[in-house]
């Protein structure tokens, strides 16, 4: 064959991979075919429709037995049409249901039925990113979810169709305002840098950034910073895999410390050219209001604390009490600045078909939500994705192509309303002047909604594309190289028009602001692999070789202008007089690595998988910027011994372990260099330089070593199947911004520190299927995670900077407060526990109380039930932990500024026992200081437990002959059972919209 | 859904020859070593927006930048800068100059209260910028040190004003916070474990540098408009050092050293001209940012209706000023809403206009003369001192000083600087604690005046990062 030459001649296989790539869009290959030889002689087309016994079934694959190469799918409408001879047999599969073997027997119509078997779930396959593994073969522990569950979320971003779905991936959502981000962390916190536990993301085969885009200065309604992850859209996820152990994630080296994420699109189907749309309507209200004090309750408590301060009359400052405020007015202000409902609006259409050779997926859909606050503030995401699949005549050459392009626009206020939600006093005035002007009541009333004449806006376009190419030189031996491009373009603006000032400073258009941020962010990557597979005995051996470059590329420019001519123009920099630079960065970030899977499979019974990594980064300094990462995973399939065989009650059973040694190099680019870099602040005409960092070039890898082992049993013909695995990892070399006093010039030093952190738990997902009969079917899947955090190892941790911060032997997450020991009876004030008797309250030395928030254990617990036309689908979510309570967000009782009801239980006379203190209006120093220590105990710190019913899904498939259509409702955050006071159990970012509780409604239809 | 199922590709084992293996074989060892083979990949380039710390300091430009970036900081945020959280607008509310009415959640009301805690963030604020300049300001003198290419002349110009920031935010830090570290160096991990020195030993080494920077910078201005210290603000500060030290004669030396260049500086006697830019009476101001802009201190000192949003003078204050005083109507504006009046400290008038016209004067003549006044009161010498203050009182309008016997001319003198130098880098806290009046009036003036207010609480946090930096200050 011709293609032999080109690597006999030893030029080079890269220089293949890119002639490929050229010859695959030409008509080279038209040429290059192979005759079959199978006669197509004495054949009949075959026609039926496949069904599971009520419903058709799309893309069932009907072979005929014993004769390759003839193969169908079945269309949307469970139809197929395959020729064959009137005494063949047809073979028939799909995922979840049993293998079908149906002889012909001279007929013209076989119309199939098909059998649920949850038996062969255990046969698909599962993606562990540079191969693919069978289910029951695999090595390592991966999670995964598929389209299924993630279709059934009225949700934007990826990490929020995880939640609660995995065992040991804990998902918490940051905001209730749209466009702003998860935290993750698989298998709890490695790393001491909060920042450095993201996983790393691969998007069919191409790595993508997780680092936050835009500034934190421009986005301050989102707790953190834009994630790029809200471009991807869940609607086109096919499946989500999470890879968890070092013998999954050893390939990914450097990489893979914080484990993987895999999402794989789409992909087109052969078969008949399908259209289908999904349409939703919704609605997004808060989940929980806080319980706080009326108008007469609060002007009560303000009376009392200027009587108890002795302070008479009151002074001119409290206008909520000295009579220039209106007493009688009492307004709920949670419900008026956040109880509006939020619309949501989804709409995804797709095409796609094809034939057996080639496939393709087109798909587009567009989402819009508006927000809670007053006002007109909406996010608006629109995505269309294409996917391109071709397969020469002779199976050898195989393209793969995925694009997906995605716009987002975001509009929000300039600040979240949450915080001053409720602290407004209660008889605040109107919020508007009768003729619709704001109110400020004669410069008495800082009012809120001065907040929504800011404006913040983040528009994102993204791209990412890939493209597979593979070859099969042999029948042995593949050689494949995957090449990705993305890239990522923000720009933000965050507008503060003067008329968010009160009109009494005088300030006119020249003080208002812009800031307008850009950020682009480009990467490109080649992984060229070969793959062999040899027949060694009885075993099956399979050795992966690869390479990666990959080069990512940013540039951010932010810039600030003030002085404005007119606030129409505050969007036109070139009409602002002044105009500085505050962010003008360029960052490479460079990768190579070499990596290599070893699996050896024997019988099916005994698999050895070895995988290693040596990696290359430019983000480490001359001499340390090369690791190798490896990692060692063997498996036993115990069932398959002579003694399980047969047996009626355990239907699957594996053992399997894996051991080895991943890293994690997120730490930000270039920063072992001692560099000067320019602040864009002018001084008499000179832009200043200033010094970027406290300098160490000696750092390196921080690395996690990681151990599993896993229990995988199945019962009942797997009708009941059980995962326990226990996990230990050890995360040392840490790599991190040591906390440095003030006096250094700087708060951090970037470095590596000989401390090591252990996450150990268990995690347990059982499936079983209750019921399977062919109308009525329900399955249930629970997970339950149960992990500790523990800091083994800290070189003189007393002495160091994070003596306040850690203890040896304690989770990464504790607090040291002071213990709170109540009102004391005499004086009304707050007290502690002083823990060293000196009589004070002195910092560390009487924090000794030790508060741990990373959960203790979460989980889910996912029924699905089908009965005939319908299906419903829920899942809920629970967590065992501890948060700060609603206390946190209040100020001394008695001062300005409302508070929760319960504060009406204080102290007021010698010999009360009250729950809450004297009020004051902050002249009372004693009590001011001590109420703040409350913010420093554990007073503050409430269990905040959860079992949340997170979703839900109720769906109803009208029977319609040539058309598929279906009625959904789903649910998100609609019920939540909790002692938390506060106003979210779920969330941990005090101080912003939690997340909101979704009613959506909708209609699905394809033909 | 097609699978690329690599398994299915071994299935047949039908062609077992052995050059197929070998090719194979092959095939793998030269594939692992292309890939192995190049391993400068991942070595990349300095950024354009970035330079080396070493090649700063080669060039005039750079290292210039590297300076005055320091002094944009101080004009924005920590002690020096005019605006709401710098020391002119939280000591005017912390002692008997202001008044606060501005929202009951600012973090000026703690100020006012005169109830700091150890977790204040604005004195974490305060305490990190100075010593972030600190450390800006030794790594301008280490790189002058190492310089190879620099000329002499821009050597000693840019040591000469690091030295003179380094000492001057020292001096403030030790009037705060009492006891403080005095930073030399940017090594971290010296200073990261760093002790306090006392108070004397502050004043002694801000003298050291202060000399040293005398010697080196230059008796001209480099640069327009006075924004960049020269000799005399070197003279200025050590002045002010050696007042606060008790060191009489050598304040009064220092402050003549000043008032006897006639040439460079001049007591303006327009009122409304003093805090122009072009002011002789001006020893070393700060440039704003921008091209258009003014002080901070106008933004936030002055307002057009009431009441006031943020602070305004207190009542008692404005009770202090005689009638004829000039300063009462030239430097402090009056905004009424027909019922009330309000005060607001007028010295820095504009905030945007064509082209800049007023900077933010650190050091200017008056203070000068009021130190040499009370220097010389301090050491006798009561006729010289007379005369000072009577500068200052006949540019106000106001005639010779009454007072005769030195305690009567000393407290004459610190009536003169309340009512002078209002509203600057809280002149009138750090008078009224030196003098040791500061419980007499302020426990009388403000009613959450504790003893233990005469120092800042130290940032908790920097105790618990370095113990070294222990005991917290008294009462808190």
């Amino acid at each position: 064959m011709n293609n032999i030459s080109y690597y006999k001649d030893g030029k080079g296989l890269y220089c293949l991979f890119f002639i490929w790539l050229l010859i695959s869009f030409s008509s080279v290959y038209a040429r290059n075919t192979i005759r079959y030889s199978t006669a197509f002689t004495q054949q009949h087309q075959i026609q039926g429709t496949i069904t599971d016994g009520i419903n058709p079934i799309p893309g069932v694959t009907i072979a005929v037995k014993n004769k390759s190469g003839t193969s169908a799918i079945s269309d949307y409408n469970g139809q197929y049409i395959i020729s064959a001879s009137a005494t063949d047999t047809l073979l028939v599969s799909f995922i979840g249901f049993k293998t079908a073997l149906v002889p012909i027997k001279g007929r013209k119509t076989v119309d199939i039925q098909l059998i649920y078997d949850t038996t062969t779930l255990k046969e698909v396959r599962v993606n562990a990113g540079y191969y693919s593994v069978k289910e029951s073969e695999r090595t390592g522990s991966i999670a995964k979810i598929t389209s299924k569950d993630i279709e059934n979320q009225p949700v934007t971003n990826v990490l929020a169709t995880m939640q609660g779905r995995m065992a040991g991936v804990n998902i918490v959502q940051t905001t209730g305002v749209p466009g702003g981000g998860f935290d993750i962390q698989i298998r709890g916190q490695n790393s001491l840098r909060t920042n450095g536990n993201n996983p790393l993301y691969i998007i069919d085969g191409v790595p993508y950034s997780s680092d936050p885009i835009g500034t934190g200065i421009n986005s301050a309604v989102l707790p953190t910073q834009p994630s790029p992850l809200n471009s991807i859209n869940p609607d086109q996820i096919e499946s989500i895999e999470v890879l968890k152990d070092a013998d999954a994630t050893s390939i990914y080296g450097s990489r893979g410390a914080n484990g993987v994420v895999l999402v794989t699109t789409k992909k087109g189907k052969s078969g008949k050219t399908k259209f289908a749309a999904r349409m939703s309507t919704g609605t997004g209200t808060v989940t929980r209001f806080m319980d706080l004090m009326n108008a007469q309750e609060y002007l009560n408590m303000r009376i009392e604390a200027f009587a108890n301060d002795g302070i008479s009359p009151i002074p001119d400052y409290a206008y909520d009490v000295n009579g220039t405020w209106d007493q009688n007015r009492n307004t709920d202000w949670q419900k008026e600045l956040l109880g509006g409902t939020a619309v949501i609006t989804d709409i995804q259409t797709s095409l796609s078909g094809g034939s057996e050779q080639t496939q393709f997926l087109l798909s587009g859909n567009f989402n819009k939500q508006t927000t809670v606050f007053p006002g007109d503030f909406n996010y608006k995401k629109g995505n269309l994705h294409l996917n391109v699949n071709h397969e020469s005549e002779n199976k050898k050459f195989r393209i793969n192509t995925s694009i997906g392009y995605t716009i987002q626009n975001n509009n929000q206020p300039r600040l979240d309303l949450m915080r001053e939600a409720v602290k407004i006093s209660p008889n605040a005035p109107a919020l508007y002047n009768t003729d619709g002007t704001l109110n400020w009541e004669n410069n008495t009333f800082n009012n809120p909604l001065r907040n929504l004449e800011g404006k913040y806006s983040s528009k994102t376009n993204d791209l990412i594309a890939n493209v597979m190419l593979s070859y099969n030189l042999t029948q042995d031996l593949q050689l494949k190289s995957s090449f990705g491009y993305t890239t990522l373009n923000n720009t933000e603006t965050t507008a503060n028009p003067s008329t968010r000032y009160n009109p009494a400073f005088g300030l006119g258009p020249e003080f208002s602001t812009l800031i307008a941020s850009g950020a682009d962010r480009k990467s490109w990557i080649i992984e060229p692999q070969l793959n062999w597979n040899k027949t060694i005995r009885q075993g099956k051996l399979n050795i992966l070789l690869g390479s990666t470059f990959q080069s990512q590329q940013s540039n951010q420019l932010v810039q600030y202008a003030s002085g404005f001519s007119s606030n129409s123009l505050i969007y036109n920099l070139s009409s602002a007089s002044n105009i500085f630079t505050m962010v003008s960065e360029e960052t490479e970030y460079k990768y190579q690595a070499f990596f290599a899977r070893l699996n050896y499979n024997w019988q099916e019974k005994y698999i050895l998988n070895l995988t290693g990594r040596r990696d290359g980064s430019s983000r480490f300094g001359p001499g340390n910027q090369f690791a190798v990462f490896g990692a060692v995973g063997g498996a036993w399939l115990f069932s398959k011994e002579n003694i399980f065989k047969n047996n009626a009650f355990l239907s699957f059973g594996k053992l399997r372990a894996s051991y080895g040694i991943t890293g994690n190099d997120q730490i930000g680019d270039y920063q072992y260099l001692n560099t000067y870099a320019s602040t864009g602040i002018n001084y008499g005409g000179i832009v200043g330089l200033q010094p970027t960092r406290l300098f160490n070039p000696n750092f390196g890898w921080e690395t996690n070593k990681k151990f599993e082992v896993a229990l995988e049993t199945g019962f009942f013909n797997d009708r009941v199947f059980l995962t326990a695995a226990w996990y230990n990892n050890h995360s040392s070399n840490q790599l991190t911004g040591i906390p440095l006093p003030g006096t250094t010039g700087f708060s951090t030093l970037q470095g590596n520190l000989d401390a090591t952190v252990q996450n150990r738990g268990i995690e347990l997902t059982l499936r079983t299927v209750n019921i399977q009969k062919n109308d009525f079917n329900w399955s249930t899947n629970i997970n339950l995670t149960i992990a500790r955090n523990k800091l083994l190892q800290f070189p003189d941790l007393e002495s160091s900077t994070y003596s306040n911060q850690y203890i040896i032997g304690q989770s990464l997450s504790i607090q040291k407060v002071y213990h709170f020991t109540g009102v004391d009876p005499q004086t009304g004030i707050y007290t502690y526990e002083d823990v060293n008797g000196d009589g004070q309250l002195s910092g560390i030395e009487d924090k000794k109380t030790i508060k741990d928030f990373s959960p203790q254990y979460y989980g889910g617990l996912q029924n699905t039930l089908r009965y005939k036309h319908w299906q419903l689908d829920f899942l809920f979510q629970f967590v065992k932990q501890i948060n700060y309570n609603e206390s946190i967000y209040f100020g001394v009782p008695g001062s300005s500024g409302n508070q929760p009801k319960a504060v009406l239980n204080h102290w007021q006379q010698l010999g009360d026992i009250a729950d809450y203190p004297i009020y004051t209006d902050g002249t009372n120093s004693t009590a001011v200081d001590a109420y703040y220590k409350y913010f420093e105990s554990d007073g503050v710190i409430s269990d905040a437990s959860f079992v949340r019913l997170k979703n839900i899904s109720l769906s109803y498939e009208i029977p319609l002959k040539d058309v598929q259509c279906k009625l959904f409702f789903e649910g998100q955050n609609l019920l939540t059972f909790t002692k938390y006071k506060g106003a979210d159990p779920e969330f941990k970012s005090s101080g912003y919209l939690p997340p909101l509780r979704v009613l959506s409604a909708g209609v699905q239809f394809s033909f | 859904m097609k699978n690329f199922n690599i398994n299915k590709l071994q299935s047949r084992d039908s062609n077992p020859t052995i050059w197929k293996s070998i090719l194979s074989l092959s095939c793998l060892t030269v594939f692992v070593i292309m890939i192995s083979s190049c391993d400068n990949f991942v070595e990349v380039d300095l950024p354009g927006s970035q330079l080396t710390a070493n090649a700063i300091f080669e060039e005039k430009a750079t290292a210039n930048a590297a300076m005055t970036d320091i002094y944009s900081k101080i004009r924005d945020a920590g002690v020096l800068t005019g605006s709401a959280s710098g020391l002119s607008h939280l000591l005017g509310n912390y002692c008997d100059e202001l008044k606060f009415y501005g929202d009951p959640q600012n973090s000026t009301v703690a100020f006012y209260n005169n109830s700091l805690i150890v977790s204040n963030t604005e004195v974490k604020g305060l305490w990190d910028s100075s010593y972030n300049q600190i450390y800006a300001a030794n790594a301008v003198i280490e790189g002058m040190d190492k310089s190879v290419h620099l000329p002499e002349v821009d050597k000693k110009q840019l040591k000469g004003e690091a030295l003179f920031v380094r000492a001057l935010l020292h001096f403030y830090l030790t009037n705060l916070f009492g006891d403080v570290p005095y930073l030399t160096s940017t090594d971290y991990e010296q200073n990261s474990i760093v002790k306090k020195k006392s108070v004397t030993m502050v004043y002694t080494s801000a003298k050291e540098d202060l000399e040293q920077a005398i010697q080196l910078l230059p008796e001209n201005y480099v640069s327009e408009d006075r924004v960049r210290p020269n000799k005399y603000a070197a003279h200025a500060l050590l002045a002010r050092v050696d007042l606060y030290a008790g060191l009489w004669d050598e304040a009064s030396n220092e402050a003549s050293a000043v008032l006897n260049n006639t040439e460079l500086y001049n007591n303006e006697g327009d009122l409304d001209k003093i805090f122009l830019k072009e002011s002789t009476a001006t020893i070393w101001q700060l440039a704003p940012g921008f091209s258009r802009g003014n002080t901070l201190e106008s933004v936030t000192f002055n307002f057009t209706s009431g009441p006031p949003p943020l602070s305004a003078l207190n009542d008692s204050f404005m009770s202090a000023f005689n009638d004829n005083d000039l300063r009462k109507t030239h430097w402090i504006k009056a905004v009424t809403d027909g019922t009330t009046t309000w005060y607001h400290p007028f010295k820095y008038k504009y905030s945007d206009t064509e082209s800049s016209r007023e900077y933010s004067i650190i050091f200017r003549l008056a203070e000068i003369y009021l130190i040499r006044a009370e220097a010389r009161a301090q050491a006798g010498e009561l006729i010289g001192a007379k005369e000072d203050l009577n500068k200052i009182r006949n540019k106000a309008g106001l005639g010779d000083t009454l007072a005769g016997t030195q305690s009567e001319i000393l407290d004459a003198i610190l009536h003169e600087r309340q009512m002078e130098l209002f509203t600057e880098f809280g002149h009138r806290f750090f008078d009224l604690k030196r003098v040791g009046k500061i419980q007499s009036v302020l426990s009388i003036a403000k009613s959450g005046w504790d003893t233990r207010d005469v120092l800042f609480p130290i940032p908790e946090v920097e105790l618990n990062l370095n113990p070294n930096l222990k005991p917290q200050n008294s009462g808190y």
